[in-house]
């Protein structure tokens, strides 16, 4: 069932590399959380209430509800469909991304050879959310992708950590958590200050500072 | 102590933002910046006082390298906070925009705290992440449209880097899996233990993370843009602490590359990425026009020098703490008088600038006195550093690299210094408009901290030669001696250091 999930997380990334409405991201990333949410649910072996309940609010209500909300609302209010010719077309940007999910099933079978602790399609997977919205972010242009790739890029970094037996403290996973949203919430304000001060909101407008 | 440091400058932020108040704002501000002061002095006699529960306090912990680099913190953020006041002044800020900046510079100066006495690699990473969020609103707080620019490239960059960090940290927990916790102490106690082939993997993003952090070449692409647009404190804290923090969260990870006795691949990485900083600061800095980003382009190129240092070990460690001290505080005083100048010409232009001296002979004064600091001219102790640092060349059997250096060294002083000289002398050419000299703050935090480097420069006192000894020391492979040694001049220095080795 996990595997299921692990590989659907995945795809949802050739997805995104594919579509060109904004929206579509959005709830790529709803989608996400979700999958992480019962992934987690799925993955509990003893039961720490304090632990649990603190990732379910992670995954459920923010990662797939509170954020998705929070950046929708901002792309309707700026107004924003579509997002402009990126650099490499959708076609080779798909073909780009398969190619890098083949790489995230090797990474993973490799992984499981090693002889660590880890779950490897946990961690092949994770590393090919990473590479991707890396790639995402490279080729696309407008700055609200930007930020709708940090937070895949983030759901990967998330995986990641799922793969791993050690668990972090509690302190620390409150401490990323609030820097995540922070950041986000910071996001969103630039954003929305570039959007009201450059005509157009692509990084193609921020230009001015050089040497 | 360090309950006071981690809770005290957030609250009194909290309270000047809720009273909006010029008096509060200016207690709130001043009282944080003698507050930490007095912290890092009261840790540097040695007196421990805590008030945190067991619980938090096995996280925050002050240790040798901890202690130096908050103190050098603390004293440029002295010296920011008194600028802030001819800041606030000059810029005709309303009581309300004064408690946004304080609560922004004390919230930022918190997060650096946190990187600085964190024992746990995770939670460092969460304050550098966060002295990042906190530092973003700052650079923005002229709310021009090229300053949301270097905002928007400063805030994006750095939390790409630091995610990649993040990365870094889970894998690095993959292969010290046995050991089964990230505090420093643990490991560094058992580094051996961790799979090698993770500990390389992991260094590589962590150093991506807290590298763009540090404005390391060739991840500097936010630096030049950050510093030259925020307001002229905030720069010179950026420069003078944030990179400095970053550092530190680097340094932590070397050590276990040194526990593990695999620092080869460490310092390799180090060496390299110094040089490469050396070269892009000098090739940019004969030709950039910008002198806020001129002083940008010397701090990577400082940065660099400081990687080199730690990368050559033992002496080198030595130099690259003595360079980091002089270093920040030499910033901090360009970038605070670079605020005056701005504040005289209203242009960040070179060639706009002309008899700085006869318009203001004391800003003038400061700016070629500090840029003589920053150059290395004896006997600034930046000569001492990077005198040393080219004997750890030597003392390392790299001595053709110190070719190199002298190379990069020359044409970033050459560069430099024709644009300070420039900008000192000559005529004015917009005569006519002459604005009042600025008041006291404006001048005295930076000719007090140069009296100080003055001082260290010719005869350094023992107990700093000490402190900074023991912040060598953190590294295993690195304090250069044990017994305590008074320095005399710079040529005795290097003949003590010279005769232990």
């Amino acid at each position: 069932m996990t595997d299921i999930l692990i590989v659907l997380l995945g795809t949802t990334m050739l997805y995104v590399s594919a579509v060109s409405r904004i929206e579509a991201y959005v709830k790529t990333l709803a989608f996400q959380g979700l999958i992480l949410f019962l992934l987690v649910v799925l993955g509990i072996k003893e039961i720490n209430w304090l632990n649990l309940a603190f990732l379910i609010f992670e995954t459920l209500v923010i990662k797939a509800v509170v954020i998705p909300y929070f950046l929708l609302t901002v792309i309707r209010k700026n107004e924003i469909g579509r997002e402009i010719e990126p650099y490499i077309s959708q076609f080779y940007s798909l073909l780009i991304a398969s190619g890098i999910f083949i790489f995230g099933f090797v990474a993973a079978f490799w992984s499981a050879g090693t002889g660590s602790g880890i779950k490897p399609l946990y961690f092949g997977i994770s590393i090919m959310m990473i590479i991707i919205s890396l790639f995402l972010i490279v080729n696309r242009k407008r700055i609200i992708t930007h930020i709708l790739c940090y937070m895949m890029l983030e759901n990967g970094i998330f995986l990641l950590s799922l793969s791993v037996a050690n668990e972090l403290p509690m302190l620390v996973n409150i401490g990323v958590l609030l820097d995540l949203f922070v950041g986000i919430y910071l996001f969103a304000i630039f954003f929305n200050k570039i959007n009201e001060i450059y005509d157009g909101s692509h990084v193609d407008v921020l230009t001015e500072l050089k040497d | 102590m360090i309950s006071l440091v981690i809770i005290l400058p957030p609250i009194l932020g909290l309270v000047s933002l809720a009273a909006k108040n010029r008096f509060v704002n200016r207690v709130a501000l001043l009282g944080s910046a003698s507050l930490l002061l007095v912290v890092a002095f009261v840790q540097w006699l040695g007196i421990e006082w805590f008030w945190l529960p067991d619980w938090l306090l096995q996280y925050f912990r002050f240790d040798s390298i901890g202690l130096y680099f908050f103190a050098v913190m603390s004293l440029v953020f002295a010296g920011v906070s008194v600028y802030s006041l001819f800041y606030f002044k000059e810029h005709h800020l309303t009581a309300s925009q004064e408690s946004v900046y304080v609560v922004e510079i004390l919230f930022f100066v918190t997060a650096m705290s946190g990187v600085v006495l964190a024992t746990h690699l995770a939670l460092m990473w969460v304050f550098v992440e966060g002295t990042t969020l906190t530092s973003a609103l700052l650079i923005y707080f002229e709310k021009r449209k090229s300053s949301l620019e270097a905002t928007w490239k400063y805030v994006y960059i750095c939390s790409i880097g630091i995610a990649l960090a993040f990365v870094g940290i889970v894998l690095l927990s993959i292969g010290s899996e046995s050991i089964g916790s990230l505090f420093f102490s643990n490991l560094y106690q058992h580094a051996s233990e961790i799979n090698p082939f993770w500990l390389e993997i992991s260094f590589a993003f962590i150093f991506v993370g807290f590298g763009t952090k540090i404005g390391i070449a060739p991840l500097h692409a936010w630096l030049p843009d950050a510093h030259s647009e925020a307001p002229s404190p905030v720069s010179a804290l950026l420069s003078g602490t944030l990179l400095n923090s970053a550092f530190l969260g680097l340094l932590r990870v070397q050590e276990i590359f040194i526990c593990a006795h695999q620092q080869s691949f460490s310092d390799f990485i180090l060496i390299s990425t110094g040089f490469l900083s050396l070269l892009v600061s000098s090739v940019f800095m004969i030709r950039v026009k910008n002198y806020k980003r001129m002083l940008a382009y010397s701090s990577i190129e400082n940065m660099g020098i400081i990687f080199i240092g730690v990368g050559l070990g033992k002496l080198g460690v030595f130099a690259a703490m003595l360079h980091t001290f002089a270093h920040s505080l030499s910033k901090m005083a360009l970038f605070l008088t670079s605020g005056n100048i701005l504040y005289h010409y209203e242009s960040k232009k070179i060639e706009d600038v002309r008899g700085l001296l006869k318009r203001d002979p004391v800003t003038g004064w400061i700016w070629i006195v500090s840029a003589l600091s920053i150059i290395g001219i004896p006997p600034f102790p930046i000569f001492i550093s990077k005198f040393f640092i080219v004997k750890a060349f030597w003392l390392t059997g790299q001595s053709w690299l110190a070719v190199l250096f002298f190379l990069f060294l020359i044409i970033v002083t050459f560069g430099m210094s024709r644009a300070v000289f420039n900008m000192a002398f000559g005529e004015s050419q917009l005569e006519g408009k002459w604005k009042p000299k600025p008041n006291v703050s404006a001048y005295a935090p930076q000719i007090v901290l140069l009296i100080v480097l003055l001082m260290i420069g010719t005869s350094m006192p023992s107990q700093l030669f000490d402190l900074i000894n023991k912040a060598a020391g953190f590294f295993s492979a690195g304090s250069p001696q044990t017994q305590l040694i008074r320095l005399g001049t710079a040529v005795m220095a290097g003949q003590h250091l010279g005769a232990i080795h």
